[in-house]
């Protein structure tokens, strides 16, 4: 689990960046990402001379960042943003290493949403168990979340029916004139049939002529291509019904997660008091780990005993 | 009910699974064929192993013609009873075999089946597995009107030695002659004192009667289940599993015997019996349990369902005096003994005193459900708890009841409130039911 979401943050960092590139072209992101933008431009204008008469903390707190953070999986990325995530400042150590990451050149995108990240996980995991709600794991939620932000919702969802639907007919094709493969390369059938449906969905463009679909890059279609791989393990080992269960499930926590992400407020107070956030946040799961009550849909399940009196 | 009383998926995981279920015993629950293996070294009864078949080249060499006419085709990782195959005859022209679904299976069909398991195309994760040739085990004649083609199962709940909830699970048309909730087979909850039915659910909504028809699921007598139980305890004693779902069939012949354990039970079964199993839980978790035994005498004083108390409540309430004569059965069938009891609305539970417990043959250490400290005039003693029956005013009561050791003791049993519902007591004391008082 842990290697996965490493992975992703691999396929989807580079994208993270694209939306401040391409952001004027997309409407529901777009205006959204652009907001923070102009209030982080703002914030820098305001406190610029203060940096200026403070040069210490670019080159400082690197060692310390390489020791703590994850191994060496995430070197592009850190390499742009995570050596001032936390300085040795005692007083807002995170807010100084902000303002200067953005300085060097730092998308403050990136920054809000690698903020946002750990509360869309908190979340997910506050939606098993509090709520009930299941999904695939708590990666594949997130990271179709961040799918969303990227290609838009409508888009999403679509696309993501399109690999869901392509990988159970394969499995089944595969089951129905018997032909015994292994794993890997029964998987990597499904993907090719998965990839072919996804170019034809690309093909239509000229005919649909939505403006989403010209925008579609690379790797929120892989992070769709992953969770058909999920979908289908799932779907082998217990039965088509949880599978699609699931999956509808996955769809539901990730646009909540996406309404989250959207939200400007949220955005704004990431970037603003963002030790303040991740404490919370750090707080929050500590208290759902320790949660051993009813999830609201058992209080479902079970109000007719609870209701006996 | 209160919701606390509920066990839900949290607490199942962070409070039982995790605290009392071992690597080892999860390992074993894990695989049938493990299962199989520590069942047949403990000599508990399971289906018969007729093969294993490990390796698809070993299935090449199998004579499928050498096996019984009737047996079972599984995945030993197999999971909510995907993968299994059950085979119930040879066809008439002796080519092919019959399943319990009516389906028709040559050795082709079975070879291609065997080589998906092997693949593991029924395990979590897709690990390769094994597939088990087993023993079929038909139904019994109690079940055979209520389940439709497959056979049902008795699940029962262990924990701490002590059975603390039970369910028999009927295959439906909708779980395809499968015995598995999830899959529209019908729960019926099982009352542990007695064995006989209570409620049923299907798909998590309560039933009368089986789907379709209307025979009443409510009031089965399930046989042999006073073994039935002390396998259970037997397995958890065994398992390495603090927690486990023990899931047995009954043998037309041989009786009970132990399929599969499970170490993560579903938690429908507390809609089926519309019981709280944290509540259950919880008053089994502290308790020091010497024996599976001792385990299900616990059990029965503890968890019985209240089917007298609702035949009694029907014909009305029944009024007592303050003194009543009620007759004491002891360990044996033929000890039993009249004595005078003093109902004591102030105290909740019933007391024996030591001395008529002793003579009753009741202190046998698998009769003692649990000590408690209790706090008196005297100072701090430890009494045992003990399992007591008796008959007051025509009503068989079964109950915990604490052992009193005090001399001054005028009445050898006083019964509390909590074996008083049904009753009504008259506090006028009737002269010449004084003459039955002792004095001890």
């Amino acid at each position: 689990m842990v290697r996965k979401f490493l992975l992703g943050l691999l396929f989807f960092g580079p994208f993270l960046l694209f939306p401040s590139v391409a952001g004027a072209q997309r409407e529901a992101t777009a205006e959204s990402l652009a907001q923070p933008n102009g209030a982080e431009g703002a914030l820098e204008e305001a406190t610029a001379p203060a940096l200026l008469a403070d040069p210490t903390p670019a080159p400082l707190p690197r060692p310390d960042i390489t020791a703590q953070n994850e191994e060496v999986v995430l070197q592009p990325l850190r390499l742009v943003i995570a050596e001032q995530e936390l300085g040795p400042y005692w007083q807002n150590p995170i807010k100084y290493a902000i303002r200067s990451a953005v300085e060097v050149g730092v998308p403050p995108n990136t920054i809000v949403l690698l903020l946002l990240l750990p509360v869309v996980a908190a979340i997910i995991a506050g939606a098993r168990h509090l709520v009930g709600l299941r999904g695939f794991g708590i990666f594949l939620p997130a990271a179709l979340s961040i799918v969303f932000l990227a290609i838009g919702p409508v888009l999403g969802i679509s696309l993501f029916l399109v690999i869901v639907a392509v990988s159970i007919f394969m499995r089944a094709l595969l089951r129905r004139i018997k032909i015994k493969l292994q794993y890997l390369p029964r998987m990597a059938l499904i993907l090719w049939a998965v990839v072919i449906a996804v170019l034809a969905v690309l093909f239509s463009a000229p005919i649909v002529k939505h403006p989403d679909l010209t925008n579609v890059s690379i790797f929120p279609v892989l992070v769709l291509v992953l969770l058909a791989e999920d979908f289908t393990k799932v779907q082998q080992g217990k039965s088509a019904r949880t599978a699609i269960n699931q999956a509808t499930e996955t769809i539901i926590l990730s646009l909540i997660s996406f309404i989250f992400l959207t939200l400007e407020s949220i955005q704004i107070f990431a970037l603003t008091r963002p030790e303040l956030l991740l404490l919370l946040v750090a707080l929050f799961d500590l208290v759902i780990g320790k949660y051993i009550g009813l999830r609201l849909v058992e209080y479902w399940r079970y109000r007719k005993l609870i209701m006996k009196g | 009910m209160k919701a606390s009383s509920i066990l839900g998926l949290n607490a199942r995981a962070a409070q039982y699974s995790y605290k009392y279920n071992k690597a080892r015993g999860k390992r074993i629950a894990a695989s049938k064929l493990a299962t199989f293996r520590m069942l047949l070294s403990n000599g508990i009864p399971t289906p018969e192993v007729y093969k294993v078949i490990g390796r698809a080249s070993s299935l090449e060499g199998l004579d499928w013609g050498a096996l019984p006419d009737s047996f079972v085709l599984k995945p030993s990782r197999g999971l909510g009873g995907e993968g299994i195959i059950v085979i119930k005859k040879r066809s008439r022209d002796g080519q092919a075999w019959i399943t319990t679904n009516r389906e028709r299976l040559t050795k082709e069909d079975m070879g291609l089946h065997v080589l998906d398991v092997l693949e593991g195309a029924y395990s979590l994760s897709n690990k390769p597995d094994v597939v088990l040739v087993q023993e079929y085990v038909g139904r019994h004649k109690a079940f055979r009107k209520y389940a439709y083609r497959g056979t049902p199962d008795i699940r029962v709940i262990v924990f701490n030695k002590v059975p603390v909830m039970a369910m028999l699970r009927l295959p439906t048309k909708e779980s395809g002659g499968r015995a598995n909730l999830h899959q529209g087979a019908v729960g019926v909850g099982i009352d542990i004192a007695t064995g006989i039915t209570t409620k049923a659910i299907q798909y998590g909504e309560s039933i009368i009667s089986k789907p379709g028809t209307k025979r009443k699921l409510r009031g089965i007598k399930v046989p042999s289940w006073g073994r039935m139980l002390s396998i259970a305890g037997d397995v958890q004693e065994k398992s390495n599993l603090g927690l486990l779902a023990v899931d047995m069939l009954l043998h037309p012949e041989k009786g009970p015997m132990v399929i599969e354990l499970n170490n993560q039970p579903g938690l429908q079964i507390q809609l089926a019996n519309s019981a709280g199993l944290r509540k259950r839980l919880e008053r089994v978790e502290d308790l020091e349990v010497k024996s599976a035994e001792h385990g299900i005498n616990i059990a029965k004083a503890l968890f019985a369902a209240k089917f007298a108390d609702r035949v009694k409540e029907k014909g009305g309430v029944r009024t007592i005096s303050a003194l009543e004569e009620i007759m004491i059965y002891g360990a044996k069938k033929s000890l039993r003994k009249k004595v005078v009891a003093k109902i004591d609305t102030g105290a909740w539970r019933t007391s024996v005193n030591q001395k008529l417990a002793e003579d009753m043959g009741l202190l046998a250490d698998d009769n003692i459900l649990w000590t408690k400290k209790v706090r008196s005039s005297l100072g701090t003693e430890v009494r045992p708890v003990i399992n007591l029956r008796f008959k007051l005013a025509g009503k068989k009561i079964a109950t915990p009841a604490s052992v009193a050791k005090r001399k001054s003791l005028k009445y050898q049993v006083i019964i509390g409130r909590k074996n008083l519902k049904g009753f009504l007591v008259d506090p006028k004391l009737d002269p010449k039911d004084n003459k039955y008082s002792s004095r001890k």
